[in-house]
């Protein structure tokens, strides 16, 4: 369970005015709910167990910077009282973090070498608390039981736990009542309080499978509300690895609560972002175990608030390769997991993308391999004619109204669609090479919108005509199969790549293009490998150089389409690779 | 032989010591676990030859030697008999944790939460946070017991009657003799002697587990109709509801039920001025208006016996003149009671316990 830090101050200072009286008020707490087990004081427990844990820590630090046992009695003169209170409440004892914190305090207050009388009967009073809770058995029948059938406490409370655990399940499992009859009781009533109960056991793993059914059951009465101190708690404990949950209760539980949704995608986002050397394969084994597109696939609930999230970081960070990449990853991801999906359990794609232009969503969110390669090319010119439509209307929305936000809105979602579908972004890089001066115009169009989505009119026609130079540059140096290398044109594409301000190409885009001609084009291995390695040396690319071969490899692996030529190109991409 | 001797000599002298010796204070992690392993042991030796009756008087023996030789050396030393070999882990801890020389990482290592949940990554995982997992399933258990209240028989019996069934399986499959079985039975009964009612319930748990062989769950039920007190008492102090279900799954039990409710009838007699039939001082006293209640739950268990029965208690009301005037014969107002309450069952129950003086309607 993620632990709330106390602020600092108040660790440091630890004023003795402060903590008695705060103290004071948890004491008072705990003494309240001593009291016999009502419905009510389950809850003010349930409520307060994260603050507790809060307090419980700053109790740590304070006994942990006293100097001796005694002067933190005397500090806190209800210390013992307060924590021996705790040992005795069960829902304090059953959570993971306070049993720790609370089994700190008492460590913190036991003398290795006891000084005084207090502190000889401080550690007999800690001794005795500790063998208390762990040996004594509140029923003497139980005992005798244990005794005579050879049975440890440890074995037989388990057991007694795990059955505990399956009557609750079952009867969580229950078909609710109230549905032909609204006034009639109905066993969801318990399911609120069966939540609250739950929330210190969220780490508990024997409790998993109680948990997993309260998450699943379908919400079908309003009677059957759960907690939303559970929800925290199990969220909380989910994103720091402590609750042991399976597959379908954390699609539940993201189900269930935002929160623990929001959590778990930046989760995902921070752990692919701080982790920059991640090989593609490895990016998208990573997406995959998140559990993430399965739950997207299964929720379109999911999929939207996943989606928004991805949207506004893209919007934040336009260019970052890496998120562009992820967003793609997530998408194939997710469209496996809807297509093992039953039919009947599929809604329409338009749910999943309702912002997205819809002429663009069947024929983006077809796989490559779904269609024959020879389609290709004419379904990409009708994919850049289509996008380019719309950033012209954008545009003459801008002249016409002095700008519109619903042009840009429509533009920027498709670019968004683009960026998720980034298969054929890569396709378009792979058409390129065996274009003609005659038919590459739509393509290196669609390449370039996918690299600079929002430049204006005269920036957009700047970026093609050094796309174009570019292409041409790469043209030649890859169509040349023989004779000296044509040093000029080398030279050329490498300026157009030199990181300067006046420059407005993207050197990524070129070195994609690069990258794809050394791999798919006819040129002499020893010869494309000079050309990558030339560039690769010169512009500091290397590991962009690498990525887009690993992508490239993880793709036609993918798609596992079986050509003459694919061979040739694996061998050619395994070769690059070791430049 | 010779040699498990000697182990399980030097076990009950490591329980010694641990519990009442200052030699703990150089105890580290691996001792820890060194000691729950011969402890281990121990609880295996006596699962092995606590049948075997050669084996067992020889251990039985040492141990006596073992005892004497710590009493003398340990004042306030307790014994360890042959039996408590098979709890030895637990008592290990309960020696270690009231030994007041125990150094606190000891105990740090028993109550250690921070490798709870992976143990597997620990170094050794049974001693490593033993404690803290006990409070946890303890508390666990707490917490869930205010909701857990769901069936008849409730989860800690569930549990005693599946290990009392496990336990009747073993010793039936190692060849017990009879009496020894039943010895371990009169065992269990005499130390619940407190808990009679909780009792009740193991023992209808332990009818109530699934038949993997008939033989352990007959073996109970002819234990169980020696048991002649304890039988009435079941009976009186069960809900209806779960004798019924256990007199579905059990001809013997449902036999023994028919022919209890029939003592309690023939043992009634009718108050004058209550207008009712009571049970004279008796230690069970069930009501008329129960015993009707139970009949009518074991004829729901076993439709076929309701023909039987009503002929019998027919033949009964014959004998016994034969009138149909109320408070004369129990067995003929038993009759008209069972024949009134049984069109719509479920619903009649409900009708009859809003309807105390239903003798006049």
């Amino acid at each position: 369970m993620a632990q709330q830090q106390p602020p600092i101050q108040s660790q440091q200072t630890s004023e003795p005015l402060l903590n008695v009286q705060r103290m004071q008020f948890w004491l008072e707490k705990v003494v309240c709910w001593g009291q016999a087990g009502s419905p009510d004081i389950q809850k003010d427990i349930c409520l307060h167990l994260r603050r507790l844990q809060g307090f419980l820590q700053q109790l740590v630090s304070h006994i942990n910077n006293m100097s001796s046992t005694t002067e933190a009695m005397k500090s806190l003169p209800f210390l013992g009282q307060f924590l021996g209170r705790l040992c005795w409440n069960p829902y304090v004892t059953a959570d993971d973090t306070s049993r720790r914190l609370l089994f700190q305090c008492m460590w913190g207050l036991y003398s290795e070498h006891p000084s005084n009388a207090v502190e000889r009967k401080a550690n007999q009073w800690i001794q005795k608390v500790l063998c208390q809770l762990a040996t004594e058995e509140d029923n003497a029948a139980v005992q005798e039981l244990m005794k005579r059938m050879g049975v440890s406490p440890e074995e037989y409370h388990l057991k007694v736990l795990r059955k505990m655990v399956t009557l609750l399940q079952e009867n969580i499992g229950k078909s609710c009542s109230s549905l032909s009859n609204i006034n009639q009781r109905c066993s969801c009533e318990s399911i609120l309080a069966t939540s609250e109960a739950c929330v210190p056991l969220v780490t508990c793993p024997e409790a998993a499978p109680l948990i997993g059914a309260l998450l699943q059951r379908p919400a079908t009465c309003v009677r059957a509300a759960l907690s939303e101190d559970f929800l925290d708690a199990l969220s909380s404990a989910y994103l720091s690895q402590g609750a042991s949950l399976e597959e379908q209760a954390v699609v539940s539980l993201w189900y269930h609560s935002l929160s623990s949704l929001e959590g778990a995608v930046l989760s995902l986002l921070e752990s692919l972002l701080t982790n920059t050397g991640s090989t593609p394969l490895e990016i998208k084994q990573h997406v995959a175990k998140s559990l993430l597109p399965k739950a997207c696939a299964q929720h379109c609930s999911i999929f939207l608030v996943t989606s928004d999230i991805f949207r506004s970081i893209l919007k934040q960070a336009e260019g970052n390769k890496s998120i562009k990449f992820l967003i793609q990853t997530f998408t194939s991801c997710f469209l496996r997991e809807l297509a093992l999906l039953q039919p009947q359990e599929h809604v329409s794609l338009k749910a999943f993308f309702p912002q997205s232009p819809q002429s663009l969503l069947v024929p983006l969110l077809t796989l490559p391999s779904e269609m024959p390669q020879e389609a290709w090319r004419h379904h990409l010119n009708w994919i850049s004619s289509s996008v380019q439509r719309l950033t012209e209307e954008e545009e003459e929305g801008d002249r016409d109204s002095g700008g519109s936000t619903r042009g840009h809105h429509k533009v920027y979602e498709a670019w968004f669609l683009l960026v998720q579908c980034g298969y054929w972004v890569q396709v378009t890089a792979q058409l390129l090479v065996t274009s003609g001066p005659e038919d590459f115009g739509p393509l290196l169009w669609l390449l370039t919108f996918y690299h600079h989505p929002t430049r204006r009119l005269h920036h957009r026609a700047l970026q093609l005509v050094h796309a174009k130079e570019a292409w041409n540059h790469l043209h030649c140096l890859f169509l040349v199969l023989a004779g000296p290398l044509p040093v000029d044109r080398l030279q050329s594409l490498l300026t157009l790549m030199s990181p300067q301000p006046q420059q407005p190409l993207s050197p990524l885009l070129i070195l994609k293009l690069l990258v794809n001609f050394a791999v798919f084009s006819q040129q002499q291995l020893s010869r494309s490998t000079k050309i990558l390695q030339t560039v690769v040396d010169q512009s500091g690319l290397a590991g962009e150089a690498a990525c887009v071969l690993h992508s490239l490899e993880l793709r036609l692996n993918e798609e596992s389409c079986v050509s003459s030529d694919s061979n040739r190109v694996h061998l050619r991409i395994k070769a690059l690779q070791n430049i | 032989m010779e040699a498990m001797l000697k182990n399980v000599t030097s076990t009950v002298e490591l329980l010694a010591v641990a519990a009442q010796s200052g030699a703990v204070e150089q105890w580290d992690k691996q001792t820890l676990s060194r000691a729950f392993d011969w402890a281990r042991y121990c609880e295996h030796v006596f699962s092995k030859f606590h049948n075997v009756p050669t084996v067992r008087r020889i251990m039985e023996t040492q141990l006596q030697l073992t005892n004497q030789g710590l009493q003398a050396a340990l004042p306030g030393y307790t014994e360890i008999s042959f039996s408590d070999l098979s709890r030895c882990q637990h008592l290990l801890l309960v020696g270690l944790l009231n030994n007041p020389e125990l150094p606190s990482k000891i105990m740090e290592i028993l109550f250690d939460i921070t490798s709870n949940g992976n143990s597997k990554n620990c170094e050794y995982p049974d001693v490593t946070g033993l404690c803290s997992r006990i409070i946890q399933y303890k508390s666990a258990r707490q917490v869930l017991s205010p909701l857990a209240d769901l069936s008849a028989v409730g989860a800690d019996a569930a549990v005693q009657g599946v290990m009392l069934m496990e336990r009747l399986g073993a010793l039936l499959s190692q060849g017990s003799e009879v009496c020894q079985i039943e010895h371990f039975l009169d065992s269990v009964l005499l130390g619940c002697e407190e808990a009679a009612q909780h009792f009740c319930l193991v023992i209808a748990a332990a009818l109530l587990t699934p038949k993997n062989s008939t033989a352990s769950h007959d073996f109970l039920l002819d234990w169980l109709q020696k048991k002649d007190s304890m039988l009435q008492h079941m009976y009186s102090a069960l809900p209806t509801r779960l004798l019924k279900d256990v007199a579905k799954e059990h001809l013997k039990f449902r036999d023994a039920y028919c022919d209890v409710l029939k003592k309690w009838a023939s043992e009634m007699e009718y108050s004058i001025n209550d207008r009712v039939w009571v049970q004279p001082s008796s230690t069970t006293t069930v009501s008329f208006q129960k015993l009707t209640e139970h009949f009518l739950s074991l004829f729901e268990a076993c439709p076929s016996l309701k023909e039987d029965v009503e002929k019998e208690l027919s033949a009964l009301k014959t004998s016994d003149g034969d009138f149909d005037v109320r408070g004369l014969s129990v067995w003929g107002d038993l009759l008209t009671a069972l024949k009134k309450k049984q069109p719509g069952k479920c619903f009649a129950l409900i009708l009859f316990s809003f309807n105390p003086d239903f003798s006049q309607s």
